[in-house]
């Protein structure tokens, strides 16, 4: 059977964070919450006959705080997914958790739900950070929170953090870096600020107080020292995890395997096409409610071609540690990449890229260069 | 004078920038009922777009107005309007020379400027009547009285009892166009004398070759006239003659002694109908040309290129679209290793450069890169020849000049006392020679100093605004070549010179503006891979380097869920902006960055 992706976007949060540009509203009403858990369920039902032939391997509730969900909620969507959708029995069901949400009831319903796999969003171990962020937790409502997952039996736990804060210093940084490992989570994720536009922190962060650019490369080759030091395999730019604990979800974005989302402002690749839904929650729940399908959809890219899909490959693939097998491009695109991509040469005399055991990979100093190379050798037509 | 010439009135106005000339001239338009209220385009007289959006004139023209005066006799205004910037000073006099009187527009919330005496002299000079008018009288900050105080204790000319008015409402438009036929002379002229017009204007219109404006000294001119351009002694038949109004080309009978208007004669090229040249006709003409015909010549030149590489013959074509109406523009290809295929382009003085620079890039359409304006320097070399530069990276090595010499200008700055001593230390510091200083009243002062041009083309006029809060006005025209200290220095990106970026500097000038264009290469170069040495260098000895540090982060660390399509957009927005990238040597430039560089402003104001 073909494996599939499922991916549900949670569009709630008790606050948005000062960050965030994904598609969320501010919303502490259980009833809307409910409403467009109701949704969700009508559309799966309308729409499970398209992957009667599928079979889930990978199942992903983010947001938004999908944490915020009740319980019921929680049995609910968890009991349409199931009844519309073949979930295999082995899958990684994931969920987002803020640890301002979560307590021990809800921990017990999800564990009971199905859900194997827990990301709990730290960001920071300074409280004074986490407020600038506009965080809506304490480290000790994480410390709490995350007690609380293992007590419960949750033994594939991701932590987020974050790095290059307004006036953060290496030192600091490395704190949390060193407070995380001593958790010691199956998984790591650690993103790098960026200011995007139509967040606060757009009008409110001076740049000048974010960290230099070769402070931001020190966190980051020392974060990746540190952490494969202390066990943990870097297997992508930001992430980090322990042996066999990759996400697998998040692994399927990268290797360009299908993956279908269902929720305002979700990304879907099915069927060779990248589409989306648009992000605005009003005009997709109404527009399940008056039966009118397939919503709002916007296609991204119907059909690409050749040299784009070997493109999207490259710009994907590289974003893993394992890099691009020069065996495997050659079968399936019939060309070597050195063809393909002749200025990569150049990358791989600077030692930016790195040629071995048949693979071409970025170094630690090529990653966090990466766009300016991947921009360099992709999109020549 | 006859009694058809004692109806006629020929007369320019002359402000400085801003002061309301060309709302003036709406009004007067309007007034007189040239133009109704709904047909008035505001600022009629000012049909470029640039025009309007700079509030400046940059092509003179003649609008003829029939005004019923209050004695009850009909009226021929000839309103010739004029550029009002020095660059043009010459093209002004030229107007000038076809009027008999002038309006002088002051504003009476700021008195008197650079512009208003460089423009007043001007009129003086050409015998002009001049009347002055104040202006702005509508605003809170209207001094009339020190106005007309000022006017009168400066320039020397009776203000009082002259018009006081609001262009911008149309507040007492009616005494100016009593003042202009009471108090302007009607031309004189003989009908009968071999036939001699002054050229003040040309443009080139599509469907009827050049456009010649003249002022008709003497004789008569009619269609299927033959006559003789006097600096050429090029021929040609006149295919008609008229006058404009405020709706366009009127044509008519014949143009007599004393009248303003147009000739078209199948005239394919502006350059051959040069302002200041006289007419006459190619038989029993004229014996004499009429006084001060000269070329305008480029004082300020710059190499102008196309961003993108490809748009080569646009650019080509865009110059010598604009060039039909503008003969004081010139321009020749030029190479440069660092910017590809372009041209050097002479112009009158900065804001000409300015002005045509923004032509193309709004008429045309194309992204251009400007190199660092420079002027012409002349140099005696060892051999005894002498040679003109007007590229900075033609200019010799040391070894075979004898002697250099640089263009040098008259400045006449006048500013609020409190400025003084900041803008004598920048004149001091851009190498100025003081000549004198008088107090207009007591709260005003006009300078004046001998500059070397290319420390007025080094971004003066912007030192001198943010010197004196933007209250200070200059005005300069050319003096002499001096002879001076000139050193070539040269920047080195990657150990490669960038030949656009050479200048030309004294040799006193040449460490304290290394350093700083070193620096500000520095700050717009972006990171590489690599680390880029950046050198300035007189000859082979290095003078000041800097060094643009490797580029470590440029990195997409955010993962965006699933949206594969932005992280794509991402990369494809990337790579648009590195194809528009400059390659010097192993370096690549953005044509901002060169720009930033190029753009020379002062930033130790």
């Amino acid at each position: 059977m073909r494996a599939l992706g499922l991916y549900i976007h949670i569009p709630f949060c008790k606050r948005k964070c000062n960050y965030c540009d994904f598609y969320s509203l501010s919303c502490t009403q259980g009833a809307q919450i409910s409403e467009y858990i109701n949704s969700l369920s009508v559309q799966f039902k309308t729409q499970s006959h398209l992957f009667s032939d599928c079979v889930f391997d990978t199942v992903f509730l983010g947001g938004g705080t999908p944490s915020l969900l009740s319980p019921n909620d929680i049995l609910r969507l968890f009991s349409a997914i199931r009844e519309n959708f073949n979930i295999d029995d082995n899958a990684e069901i994931s969920i987002e958790a803020n640890p301002g949400t979560l307590n021990k009831e809800k921990l017990t319903t999800l564990r009971d739900a199905g859900v194997n796999r827990m990301s709990i969003g730290l960001q920071s171990y300074f409280d004074s950070e986490l407020e600038l962020l506009g965080r809506i937790h304490t480290l000790s409502d994480f410390e709490r929170t995350f007690s609380l997952a293992r007590s419960e039996g949750f033994d594939n736990i991701n932590i987020d953090i974050m790095y290059a804060l307004p006036n953060q210093k290496k030192a600091d940084f490395l704190k949390t870096l060193d407070y995380v490992v001593e958790k010691s989570p199956e998984h790591i994720s650690s993103y790098c600020l960026k200011i995007e536009k139509n967040t606060p922190f757009f009008k409110t962060v001076n740049p000048v107080s974010l960290p230099n650019e070769d402070t931001q490369y020190e966190m980051y080759i020392d974060m990746c020292d540190i952490l494969s030091k202390s066990g943990y395999e870097q297997y992508e730019i930001s992430n980090f995890s322990k042996m066999g604990k990759r996400c697998k979800h998040n692994m399927k974005y990268w290797l360009s395997q299908e993956y279908v989302s269902f929720g305002p402002g979700a990304h879907s690749y099915f069927n060779g096409e990248r589409y989306s839904y648009s992000p605005n929650l009003h005009d997709y729940v109404s527009a399940i409610k008056d039966g009118k399908l397939p919503y709002a959809i916007i296609q991204e890219s119907a059909d690409i071609g050749e040299n784009e899909k070997r493109d999207e490959y490259v710009m994907l693939k590289l974003r893993l540690c394992d890099g691009i097998c020069e065996a495997d491009f050659k079968n399936l695109f019939g060309i070597s990449v050195a063809e393909a991509y002749p200025d990569i040469e150049k990358y791989i005399k600077s030692g930016h890229v790195l040629r071995y055991n048949g693979a071409l990979r970025f170094s630690s100093k090529g990653f966090f260069v990466s766009n300016y190379i991947l921009s360099d050798i992709l999109f020549n037509n | 004078m006859n009694e058809r010439q004692k109806k006629i009135r020929n007369f320019s106005i002359i402000a400085h920038i801003d002061h309301g000339k060309s709302t003036l001239a709406d009004r007067i338009l309007e007034y007189s009922n040239a133009v109704s209220k709904r047909e008035m385009e505001e600022q009629l007289l000012d049909n470029m777009d640039l025009e309007r959006e700079r509030g400046i004139t940059i092509k003179a023209r003649a609008v003829r107005i029939n005004y019923t005066h209050k004695d009850g006799e009909e009226y021929i205004l000839n309103l010739i309007d004029t550029p009002g910037h020095v660059d043009f000073n010459y093209e002004v006099s030229r107007s000038l020379n076809a009027c008999e009187g002038a309006l002088l527009v002051v504003d009476s919330t700021q008195g008197i400027e650079a512009q208003t005496l460089a423009n007043a002299y001007l009129a003086v000079d050409c015998n002009l009547e001049i009347i002055p008018v104040i202006n702005k009288i509508d605003l809170p900050s209207a001094d009339v009285d020190r106005v007309r105080r000022e006017i009168e204790d400066v320039i020397g000319i009776v203000a009082d009892g002259c018009p006081a008015v609001s262009a911008k409402v149309g507040l007492n438009i009616d005494q100016v166009l009593d003042a202009i036929i009471d108090g302007i002379p009607a031309p004189n002229g003989d009908e009968k004398k071999p036939l001699k017009c002054l050229i003040f204007d040309s443009y080139y219109n599509s469907y009827l070759g050049v456009v010649v404006y003249v002022r008709v000294i003497d004789g008569t001119l009619k269609a299927g006239d033959k006559i003789k351009l006097m600096s050429s002694g090029a021929e040609y038949d006149v295919v008609e003659v008229g006058h404009l109004d405020a709706f366009g080309l009127q044509k008519c009978d014949e143009l007599l002694a004393g009248d303003v208007g147009y000739i078209t004669a199948s005239i394919k090229n502006i350059s051959e109908t040069r302002v200041g040249d006289t007419v006459t006709t190619a038989e029993n003409g004229a014996s004499e040309p009429l006084q001060g015909f000269k070329e305008a010549l480029p004082m300020v030149f710059s190499g102008i290129y196309p961003a993108d590489g490809a748009r080569y013959n646009d650019l080509r074509e865009a110059l010598e679209k604009l060039q039909l109406n503008d003969a004081a523009l010139s321009f020749e290809p030029e190479t440069s290793i660092a910017l590809g295929f372009g041209f050097r382009c002479g112009f009158l003085g900065l804001l000409h450069m300015e002005i045509i620079q923004e032509r193309i890039e709004r008429e045309f359409n194309l992204d251009i890169i400007t190199t660092a304006p420079s002027v012409i320097y002349k140099i005696e070399k060892t051999n005894g020849e002498t040679i003109f530069i007007d590229n900075p990276s033609n200019f010799p090595s040391t070894d075979v000049i004898k002697t250099a010499y640089e263009p040098t200008v008259r400045a006449n700055i006048i500013t609020p006392v409190e400025f003084v001593g900041g803008i004598m230390d920048l004149c001091q510091d851009r190498r100025g020679t003081f000549k004198d200083m008088k107090y207009l009243d007591a709260t005003r002062v006009e300078l004046h100093y001998i500059l070397p041009l290319n420390e007025i083309v080094y971004d003066f006029f912007d030192a001198l605004k943010s010197r004196s809060r933007g209250y200070a006005s200059l005005d300069y025209e050319f003096s002499e070549y001096a002879e001076s200290n000139l050193v070539k220095l040269d920047f080195l990106l990657n150990g490669e010179i960038v030949d656009a970026l050479t200048f030309i500097v004294h040799s006193e000038k040449a460490y304290p503006r290394a350093r700083k264009i070193a620096e500000k290469l520095k700050d717009n170069i972006s990171r590489q891979l690599f680390e880029i040495p950046i050198q300035a260098a007189i000859g082979s000895k290095v003078i000041a380097r800097e060094t643009v540090k490797a580029l470590r982060k440029d990195v997409l660390a955010k993962c965006y869920g699933g949206d594969i399509t932005r992280k794509k957009k991402l990369l494809e927005k990337q790579k648009e902006g590195k194809k528009k990238m400059r390659r010097l040597g192993s370096v690549e430039v953005t044509p901002e960055a060169f720009m930033a560089v190029l753009k020379l402003d002062d930033s130790e104001k």
